[in-house]
């Protein structure tokens, strides 16, 4: 197996650390002023969060015409950005849950940024649908809380909904799971803390952890039995997100295949964001001895599979329906490939189903700078896989006197960069004040390399 | 502001019940100015009339003069209850047409309008600007006061000055001239002889925006009478066309598209419907509906007539003047197989055409003259004074007013500067007149000219009159107290005569004199008038006319003209269905309202044909420049978008006339403003381009079409704003499996076809009624009926056979349901508002093509894909089967309308305008003014069902078949929407829903439906179907 064979002579984490050394490699980016780098992105971000704020406060004081929406096309940037965030999610719950039961141990250097990628990624994602909603201080409407309304309450037919509960639990469990996987490390950080409020704060938050073995045996108790609770999220936070679309009844959105078709995309484009993300992160906070290309060998395979699995999703949906005999069903396919957006269908099939393949080569895989450009094509690709199914599907159904179409207006261009200077702000303020690899955990990767190198 | 109670109001009006049907006779009302014998009054009376005084007050303007008194009531009138409507019978002044009105007043404020059902003309319906002529009335740029050459005067200042003008012309001598439209009140007309009667040589000239001048010229001509017959199509077996599009805006839509609905019916055993041959030179909403069309440029029209004429003058043996004629003939089969039709069927076939070209007419009169169709479907003996023009004694007038022969001109209901070729020189040919009065409702060109404007009230703020066809009298009664300081042009007449007398005094006093003997029932002048004014119409004895014999020699055949120029074009000048003249341009109803046609909103283009455009390289919204030089006299140019129209002769460019008018300067500010919104107004600052400058004076006649025009393209964009951009029932065949190209929405048979049926059904005795059709759907179904209907569902059966596609509908939605304007912009971002709204669709057939129009509004699916989807339940099912949208619930995540089939829903993008305080008054209250992230669309009329259950008597009474009529089914001219129970198996919607052309559209989704369509019935052979 050539994967037996990569691990015989490259360990997981290169340059033979010693448990003290990795504490002070992780810590070190924490304990130093930030670079000209960080600022320099935190600035860029931040920029663009602030205008998205703009976009998004104007568009609250205006109304939703200032987006393109029109009759016939409810949806578009807002509910795609929406599904594109939630996807990017999920790698962190596979990446912190699934792989942690099935022991997969590279996880340990990247499972800590992908949790926190998840966190901001559900937060960001969280915002459209009610930034999306015509009255959005009334968002709380969807909640089920106990009212004097009488009879009416929400709707448990709707999938918009179940979208609520299901983001709602995802980015409640999430957080937890986030958080308690952090404990050991930050009591690291609280004994090698200056007094002060940060150390306060730490100390605080690791809840009088003290390393004893009766400790770690029931952090570990809690941390698997966290494991597999947030192991079913996984599947269905985006089974319930394709149901927005799959319970409709629009030929392109009507189909039963929408459930591991999303899920298998989110983990796709999950996977992609956390490359992206820890490249640059190795690259900048000099992590590449944690970060290794077996790590990254590991990712770039995962995000081989799910792109055939999504390239198989692509040819099923569109076989169905030409097989299926119905004029509308089949149209739909047909016009998504070939109609007004068929260029939007065609960057992302070129990105994420042809693009990709390219890991079949271990030279690319080895090749940092390929994997990153290849990253974020496929991100690209999977954000126009979103919108050509929200509004590719919309801009032609049933009535073709309806039929209309969609161009973004400034103000959604400006709230999607918005949401990615949200995303990237907080990523980086995650980089400068909780250590991105979880430090205990690498300390056992690294004490069974060294032990498996004895032999 | 001071408030009268206004004695045209109430005393006189004679209000019916809340829902169009006759109330009891009211009791005895105080009259005018007389003595009220006050009963004894309580606190609570006192308070009840105060606060209505005071309600009263919020919304009255100045009163007028001259003022009459009239105490207020101390209780209100039996039958008046507040928030209760009271309908009162009128006329519609919205064009010429007559069309009977019942005005629906709310609270002292007129809120809708209604057809008079029981009109002979209209027979209910009302067409879209009659619709919409109700916002007239709260318009915020309705003059309110008159004014000396700008500046705002009072009353007696204008008078005086005027009397002074004629008192000198009356003394020294000078040409009086009082130019109008057509005018169809009597009373008016004798008041405007009376007033001339002063001045030798003075005269009265008409303008026809209409141009059914010609018409009256011809028969003048042929029978010596001007005169303008009546058309009944309803009587007609095969009606033919020359360009009269007589179902969208000629002469008398409403009374025409009724009649022709009529004469197409389906029913009986041997349904044996018209067959209407349309032959012009664009695609009209009266050629969409044609059986056979041909397309022919506006010079082969002439030729053919002359065609037809010859072979059936063969066929009935009468000699014709100049017989052969010498070119080679145009569409000789066609011309065959139509002589042969018409021959079959004369004496009940009718041929109408709308040329401006008086041979023309005189062609067509002789056709109509050898049909025999005078006295049967040409009524000559009770004409229509619909349309009265005279062209060239307008001419006559343009040239003394050019060689400043005219001492005072007179302007009422005319638009010259706007509406001829040549506005901008008689513009400055007007300065030079002594005194130009212009009686207008607006400042429109003409008025802004004028050195002293009157302004008159509108229609529904005064008393008049209307005999629109001989014999029949309508009557225009004021339904609310005037808004501003205006004044009735019989008002201004009897002042300026000296013998200042109310409008209404007027009116009664020639009523009284002249109306009254015409009325066969004798009785008291009161009676009669209390049955006039509470009907809104008598029917009279018409003049008795002299048989009028046929001048034969007055026809003349034409011969085949010079074809154009190489690389000019024929431009035609047309009316559009929502725009009927420059003075109705002040309304955003009818700015905003789609063309039945062409689906485009805010403004007019140059309608191109298809191989013309790619012959050009042009396609929608390239803005291409027009020219023509005629006649030695100054080039005429205008830049317009095009709009690629199929349908069209290719040598033709087809413009609508009645835009860029002065009154469109409003909407310079309409639509909500944000970051990337455009205006709705051009460069100009106007909604369209006046393109009156192409009609051209040709034979002492104003002809609608120009010869010579070039085209030459500007490379600039005016993109239109249109509510549909695909047009065709047809998917695009490479996105389509083959044979899954067509979408059956549209459903088509034909009458080979429903005969046979109907044969069968004859042979096999009545097999299905609706109850056990109902009962079959619902056990071909694999789904069980969860909630089983007891109590009545509500549902809707549309006649897309019916359907002319005319919006009437449309407008009457937007008026009943306080639907915003949203402006061009907005359009074209496709956001317009409608809940009703009319699919147009072009299907293919053979190369050619027919157009179905379709009404398309909320379905009120049983299984509503909307319902399901809405996190908190704000659009749920009523137990009376409507599907009923909760604003207030409503937070907007837009879900349902993406999930709904038909697109019929509409979301509140921004917080639409109601700043308008006046305009605010026409909102009805019944239905909420929706806010700002909202979702809307069509209820039912919900409120109309409420409030007919409150009339019978509770929530629990079953409701009688036809007591809710919903505001779209009320207005249809052509009476294609019923409304009904369709629970109730003898109820007329079961009974159309049953029927073998009922369908429905996408039922194959289940989500069953409320509304069926009856499919298409074409005239052609059985086998030959579409689908």
């Amino acid at each position: 197996m050539a994967d037996s064979a990569l691990r015989e002579f490259v360990p997981l984490i290169a340059g033979h650390k010693t448990p003290a050394q990795v504490t002070a490699d992780i810590c070190a980016p924490l304990e130093r002023r930030a670079g000209g780098w960080w600022w320099l992105a935190f600035g860029l971000s931040f920029a663009a969060m602030a205008v998205g704020v703009a976009a998004v406060s104007y568009q609250l004081r205006v109304g939703i015409g200032t987006w393109g929406l029109n009759r016939t096309v409810g949806w578009a940037f807002d509910i795609a950005n929406f599904v594109f965030w939630v996807g990017i999610g999920h790698a962190g719950t596979l990446i912190s849950a699934v792989l942690f039961l099935f022991r997969q141990k590279w996880r340990t250097s990247v499972n800590r940024s992908a949790e926190a990628m998840t966190l901001i990624a559900v937060t960001c994602a969280g915002l459209f649908p009610v930034i999306h909603m015509g009255r959005p201080w009334l968002f709380y409407w969807f909640l089920p809380y106990p009212n004097s309304r009488g009879p009416l309450w929400v709707n448990f037919l709707s999938p918009l909904l179940w979208d609520f509960f299901a983001i709602s639990t995802y980015l409640l469990i999430s957080l937890v799971f986030w958080y308690v996987g952090l404990i050991p490390d930050l009591a690291t950080l609280r004994d090698r803390l200056q007094p002060g409020i940060y150390r306060r704060l730490t100390s605080f938050f690791s809840l009088g952890w003290n390393g004893s073995c009766r400790t770690w045996m029931r952090y570990e108790v809690v941390y698997l039995l966290l494991a597999g609770l947030a192991t079913p999220l996984v599947v269905s936070v985006h089974s319930v997100v394709s149901a927005d679309f799959a319970a409709g009844l629009l030929p392109g959105w009507h189909t039963t295949i929408f459930p591991p078709y999303f899920v298998t995309g989110a983990i796709f484009s999950g996977l992609a964001m956390v490359l992206t993300l820890m490249l640059v992160a190795r690259k900048t906070m000099h992590l590449e001895d944690y970060v290794t290309s077996r790590h990254i060998d590991a990712m770039t395979r995962l995000v081989l599979a799910t792109s055939c699995l999504v390239g198989l999703a692509y040819a099923i949906e569109f076989f169905t329906a030409l097989y299926g005999g119905n004029r509308y069903e089949s149209f739909a396919f047909l016009n998504r490939a070939f109609g007004p957006l068929g260029w939007a269908y065609a960057i992302m099939l070129a990105c994420n189903v042809v693009i990709p393949q390219f890991f079949w080569f271990p030279a690319i895989r080895q090749n940092f700078l390929a994997v990153f450009v290849i990253a974020i094509l496929v991100n690209v690709g999977m954000w126009f896989e979103r919108f050509v199914i929200v509004a590719g599907t919309l801009e032609r159904d049933f009535l073709p006197s309806s039929w209309s179409s969609y161009t973004p207006t400034l103000i959604e261009l400006l709230t999607l960069l918005g949401s990615f200077g949200l995303f990237f702000t907080c990523f980086l303020l995650f980089c400068r004040f909780f250590p991105v690899i979880a430090m205990a955990e690498v300390k056992a990767v690294v004490v069974e390399d060294q032990a498996e190198s004895r032999e | 502001m001071a408030f009268e109670q206004n004695s045209d109001v109430a005393p006189f009006g004679a209000a019916r019940g809340a829902n169009g049907g006759f109330a009891e006779p009211i009791g005895p009302e105080p009259a005018a100015g007389s003595e009220v014998s006050v009963p004894p009054s309580s606190r609570r009376d006192f308070l009840k009339v105060a606060g209505f005084a005071f309600a009263g007050a919020a919304m009255s303007g100045c009163e007028r003069a001259p003022v009459e008194y009239v105490m207020a009531p101390p209780a209100q009138s039996e039958g008046v209850v507040a928030g209760r409507p009271a309908n009162y019978a009128s006329t519609c002044g919205g064009c010429n047409a007559g069309c009977g009105l019942l005005v629906k007043v709310r609270d002292g404020r007129p809120i809708k309008l209604e057809g008079n059902p029981e009109h002979p003309l209209s027979h209910g319906g009302l067409c879209a600007a009659g619709q919409a002529s109700l916002l007239g009335l709260y318009d915020q740029q309705h003059l309110r006061q008159p004014l000396i050459a700008g500046k705002v005067a009072e009353w007696h200042a204008v008078d005086e000055a005027i009397r002074a003008h004629l008192d000198e012309i009356h003394k020294r001598g000078g040409a009086v001239r009082f130019l109008t439209g057509s005018l169809t009140s009597p009373t008016t007309h004798r008041l405007i002889q009376h007033f001339l009667k002063r001045f030798p040589g003075a005269r009265h000239v008409v303008h026809d925006t209409g141009g059914g001048a010609a018409i009256l010229a011809a028969h003048e001509q042929t029978h010596g009478v001007r005169l303008l017959p009546r058309f009944h199509f309803d009587k007609a077996q095969t009606i033919v066309s020359f360009g009269a599009d007589f179902l969208g805006r000629w002469i008398s839509p409403v009374e025409f598209a009724s009649a022709y609905q009529a004469g197409r019916h389906l029913n009986g055993p041997a349904p044996r419907p018209s067959y209407h041959v349309q032959i012009e030179s664009r695609l009209s909403l009266t050629g969409s509906k044609a059986d056979r069309r041909l397309v022919l440029a506006p010079h082969e029209v002439g030729p053919v007539m002359s065609q037809l004429a010859l072979r059936l003058a063969g066929k009935a043996g009468v000699e014709l003047a100049g017989n052969e004629l010498s070119q080679g003939l145009i569409a000789e089969e066609f011309v065959n197989q139509l002589a042969d039709d018409l021959w079959q069927t004369r004496q009940s076939s009718l041929v109408v055409c709308d040329s401006q070209n008086v041979a023309e007419q005189v062609l067509c009169n002789f056709l109509n003259h050898i049909l025999g169709n005078y006295g049967t479907t040409v009524d000559i003996a009770q004409p229509s004074y619909q349309q009265q023009g005279n062209d060239p004694v307008l001419k006559e007038l343009l040239h003394e007013i050019r060689e400043n022969k005219v001492s005072a001109l007179f302007v009422y209901q005319c638009n010259p500067v706007h509406d001829l070729p040549e506005g901008s020189s008689l513009l400055e040919a007007l300065q030079q007149v002594p005194l130009v009065v212009s009686c207008a409702e607006r400042l429109d060109e003409t008025a802004r000219a004028a050195r002293f404007v009157c302004p008159v009230p509108h229609y529904l703020e005064s008393w008049s009159d209307s005999e629109a066809v001989s014999g029949l009298m309508g009557v225009v009664q004021p339904a609310i107290a005037p808004l501003a300081d205006t004044r009735s042009i019989l008002e201004s007449l009897a002042a300026w005569m000296g013998k200042p007398q109310t409008a209404s005094d007027l009116l009664r006093a020639h009523w009284e004199k002249d109306v009254f003997p015409r009325w066969p029932d004798g009785g008291t002048f009161q009676a009669f008038w209390d049955k006039a004014v509470y009907d809104g119409f008598v029917g009279l004895k018409s003049e008795a006319t002299a048989e009028r014999t046929f001048k034969a020699d007055a026809v003349r055949l034409l011969p085949r003209a010079q074809p154009l120029l190489a690389g000019t074009y024929t431009l035609v000048l047309y009316a559009k269905v929502g725009m009927p003249d420059a003075s109705h341009a002040y309304n955003p109803w009818l700015q905003e309202l789609p063309d039945p046609m062409s689906k485009v909103t805010w403004d007019n283009y140059a309608c191109l044909s298809p191989a013309t455009a790619s012959h050009l390289g042009l396609s929608d919204g390239d803005v291409v420049s027009l020219e023509s030089r005629n006649e030695g006299g100054p080039a005429v140019a205008l830049e317009l978008p095009v709009l690629v129209q199929r349908g069209q002769h290719d040598d033709v460019v087809a413009v609508a006339a009645g835009y860029g008018s002065l009154l469109s300067e409003r909407f310079v500010d309409i639509g909500p403003h944000w970051l990337q919104s455009q205006p709705t107004v051009g460069a100009d600052g106007l909604v369209g381009k006046n393109a009156a400058s192409f009609a051209s004076w040709v034979e002492g006649s104003l002809r609608w079409v120009r010869d010579g025009v070039r085209l030459s393209k500007t490379g600039r964009q005016h993109p239109l704003a249109a509510t549909q951009s695909y047009n065709l029932l047809d998917v695009p065949a490479h996105l389509a499996l083959p044979g899954q190209e067509r979408r059956p929405i549209i459903r088509e048979t034909t009458v080979a076809k429903l005969q046979q049926e109907h044969h069968e059904a004859a042979r096999l005795g009545n097999s299905s009624s609706a109850g056990e059709l109902a009962q079959l759907e619902q056990k071909q179904s694999l789904w069980p009926v969860d909630h089983p209907a007891t109590g009545p569902q509500w549902g809707m059966a549309i006649d897309l056979n019916a359907c002319n596609g005319c919006s009437a509908c449309v407008v009457a939605c937007q008026v009943e349901n306080n639907i915003p304007v949203v402006g061009k912009d907005e359009v074209r971002r496709h956001r317009e508002m409608y809940w009703m709204r009319i699919d147009r669709y072009y299907i293919e057939r053979d190369g050619e093509f027919d157009v179905a129009h379709q009404p398309m509004l909320c379905q009120h699916c049983g299984n509503a894909p909307c319902e399901t989807v809405c996190p908190v339940l704000a659009t749920v099912h009523s137990d009376d089967g409507l599907n009923q949208q909760v604003y207030n619930r409503c937070v907007g995540t837009r879900y349902c309308a993406n999930n709904c089939p038909y697109k019929v829903r509409r979301f509140n993008w921004f917080d639409y305008a109601h700043d308008d305080i006046l305009q605010n008054l026409v909102l009805n209250p019944d239905v909420t003014v929706r806010s700002r992230g909202v979702m809307e669309k069509c209820t039912f009329c919900v409120q109309r069902i409420a409030d007919a259950r409150g009339e019978a008597g509770g929530r629990d009474v079953r409701l009688q078949d036809g007591a809710v009529k919903t505001a779209c089914q009320q207005s249809c001219p052509a009476q294609a929407i019923v409304f009904g129970d369709l629970n109730d198996p003898q109820s007329e919607v079961a009974r159309l829903t049953a029927e073998s052309r009922s369908y429905r559209v996408l039922e194959e989704l289940d989500i069953r439906p409320s509304v069926s369509y009856l499919a298409i019935v074409r005239a052609r052979p059985a086998n030959d179907e579409g689908q």
